[in-house]
């Protein structure tokens, strides 16, 4: 963590100080939220909290490690399928069954990475869009997890009814805030530095000691055990779970448009593209169609005319970084050794 | 004997899988991109399939033709227009947009044909068959066969006899050189894009023909497509046809064993590939 003190004042940032008091200033609004809003809208915010702990997972990977996975559908399915069947097979109460679908995505991710890390760019993106494309016919086929009708959660029955939204939403709103948190510490971590450093040049990292492989599973657990847990708490607040909707590849279609959007590789960018897709849907709410249909064009047309993303964009524009997770030297010219990754940061 | 036919048949829909396959193997061997439109341009192909056919009740060979065209110009315009924009940049951009590109197509697709599946119902010949020692064999599924095995064959004599062909092999060894050389790489890639959309886009007529369609056919044509590449390895083109070949028994012997598995067990052999041959069958020969 020292070596944040040794930012350059360039860019807009905040510090450790400031980002603690933040922390705790939208803990305390989560805290009050269910007192002062009425259910439906609070019904829409727990969406909003899994939807952003998803992206903000989905981007640790793919901003963070350069692995773009097309098949994270398949840790939002086994979360909340694994959430499902431990309560209802222990009958142990469904808020701390929550700490078995990580666990389960988790152990689930470091099987699967032998496999799967061994494969590069497009080829992991799709390799993990056919594993989730099997997990999800393999668990609509086992009588054990109710076919394609899926469980139900029986453990709601002997909740507190009046509190079970307002619980939902505190789960779902401290999960957005840790997976913010949590990758904000892990990537001014050491392993986080050695990440990016994988993410930009492989063999020059591993040259410099970075343990290439382990950085991935690392993060590659972390990815699926966050998502799992976000999609665990999704489908608690359904109370039922099918596979045609929790294995749905357009999570994963979410999580990807909506992390290049508002801009990959940075933490705030994800923010700024779940706004806007909350947006865009009320847009279309009559036509669900056309939420996507404008989401896969905005992705598009953002490849191509600004790979940052909005957020990004405006970032470098304005030097704004306001969760950076960048190291600048005391002279911050010396950071533009020549390389891939500096040459896009120019305006930093 | 029940085994036999089903290991014929998956022969036989194997071919079309690798069909499917050949365009995006293509694609990835002279440039380096993986389509992920290329399961959409699939679906829309078939769907342009029975709108000619209703429409002006072409024949089955000229309607296969005209869509192949149209795929063409599409795959043509598509590189020169879009990918050929982000080649030097991220190596995942061509990926990302095209992937929104098949989203963008997908749910088009629905809003305009709506969700009920289709398809080309060209009259008897589709269901007309012949027994060849106990064996039942359809006819369509065999010209089907045909036709994909005859554009395996046309695609490789044209890399490797043709002027054209060597052209393409040398912009796919080395753009720069190539140019040196008076090639222009960017037109290359656009054709080399085009002949990859048309190969799907006649898969996409003869999947119409044989089976019904929906919007939602073309993430699972995707997968099997990239598998066919993987399999095969990357790039090799006869590869693609023998992984077409095993994913197609895989799949209807798969089927057999569990019915509502659907493509559970050709995802599972594209695995065991994966874990057990890395380079895929190419590699494995040699």
């Amino acid at each position: 963590m020292a070596t944040l003190n040794r930012l350059d004042r360039v860019a807009l940032t905040l510090g450790n100080r400031e980002l603690v008091l933040l922390a705790v200033a939208v803990a305390l609004l989560l805290t009050v939220t269910p007192f002062v809003i009425d259910q439906g809208m609070l019904t829409l915010l727990i969406e909003v909290g899994t939807l952003i702990a998803m992206v903000q997972m989905w981007n640790l990977l793919a901003g963070f490690a350069g692995l773009v996975s097309m098949g994270h559908q398949v840790f939002v399915g086994l979360g909340a399928y694994t959430l499902f069947f431990f309560s209802n097979a222990t009958g142990i109460s469904p808020y701390w069954s929550l700490v078995s679908a990580p666990i389960v995505c988790g152990l689930f991710a470091a099987i699967i990475a032998p496999m799967l890390l061994r494969l590069r760019d497009a080829h992991f993106a799709i390799g993990m869009w056919v594993l989730a494309e099997m997990v999800a016919i393999i668990v609509s086929i086992v009588p054990w997890f109710g076919r394609s009708y899926g469980i139900t959660l029986f453990g709601i029955g002997d909740l507190d009814r009046e509190w079970f939204i307002p619980i939902c939403f505190w789960l779902s709103g401290f999960l957005a805030l840790a997976s913010v948190m949590l990758s904000l510490v892990l990537l001014r971590s050491r392993v986080g530095l050695g990440l990016m450093a994988v993410r930009d040049n492989e063999v020059a990292a591993a040259a410099l000691g970075v343990n290439v492989w382990a950085s991935r599973l690392l993060i590659l657990v972390i990815s699926g055990a966050g998502t799992g847990l976000a999609g665990a708490v999704y489908y608690l607040s359904a109370f039922q779970v099918v596979p045609s909707s929790a294995f749905n590849p357009n999570w994963a279609v979410l999580m990807l448009f909506i992390t290049i959007i508002g801009g990959v590789g940075n933490l705030v960018g994800p923010l700024v593209g779940i706004i806007l897709y909350f947006a865009i849907r009320e847009i279309f709410v009559d036509a669900g169609n056309w939420t996507f249909i404008v989401l896969g064009a905005m992705g598009s047309l953002i490849m191509l005319v600004a790979p940052k993303g909005l957020w990004g964009s405006l970032a470098a524009r304005f030097g704004l970084d306001l969760l950076t997770v960048r190291r600048r030297p005391q002279s911050a010219r010396l950071a533009h050794l020549p390389g891939k990754s500096t040459e896009n940061d120019q305006t930093s | 004997m029940d085994w036999i036919s089903t290991i014929v048949n998956g022969l036989l829909l194997g071919s079309l899988y690798g069909l499917f396959g050949l365009g995006l193997a293509f694609a990835f061997g002279i440039m380096r991109i993986v389509n992920v439109a290329h399961g959409e341009f699939i679906v829309l192909a078939a769907f342009l399939g029975m709108g000619l056919f209703q429409a002006f009740g072409l024949n089955p060979v000229l309607l296969t033709l005209v869509v192949a065209l149209v795929g063409f110009v599409v795959g043509y315009c598509l590189q020169f227009g879009v990918l050929n924009r982000v080649l030097d940049k991220d190596p995942m951009a061509p990926l990302l947009i095209t992937f929104g590109l098949s989203i963008m197509l997908r749910n088009l697709m629905v809003e305009v044909f709506g969700a009920n599946s289709q398809t080309i119902d060209i009259g008897a010949i589709r269901m007309a068959g012949f027994e060849v020692a106990g064996l039942n064999i359809g006819v369509l599924p065999l010209v089907i066969a045909s036709v994909s095995v005859s554009l395996f064959v046309a695609l490789q004599l044209m890399l490797s006899r043709t002027a054209f062909g060597r052209q393409l092999q040398a912009t796919s060894d080395d753009p720069e050189i190539a140019q040196v050389f008076g090639i222009d790489y960017r037109r290359m890639y656009g054709i080399a894009m085009g002949i990859a959309v048309a190969m799907a886009a006649i898969a996409g007529v003869l999947l119409a023909m044989r089976s019904a369609f929906t919007p939602f056919s073309g993430a699972d044509r995707l997968l099997i497509a990239f598998e066919v590449v993987i399999i095969g390895g990357l790039g090799s083109i006869w590869g693609a046809l023998l992984g077409g070949l095993l994913l197609g028994v895989a799949h209807l012997v798969g089927l057999k064993i569990a019915s509502g598995s659907g493509l559970l067990f050709a995802h599972l052999t594209f695995f065991l590939i994966l874990i057990f041959l890395p380079g895929g069958l190419a590699k494995w020969r040699r």
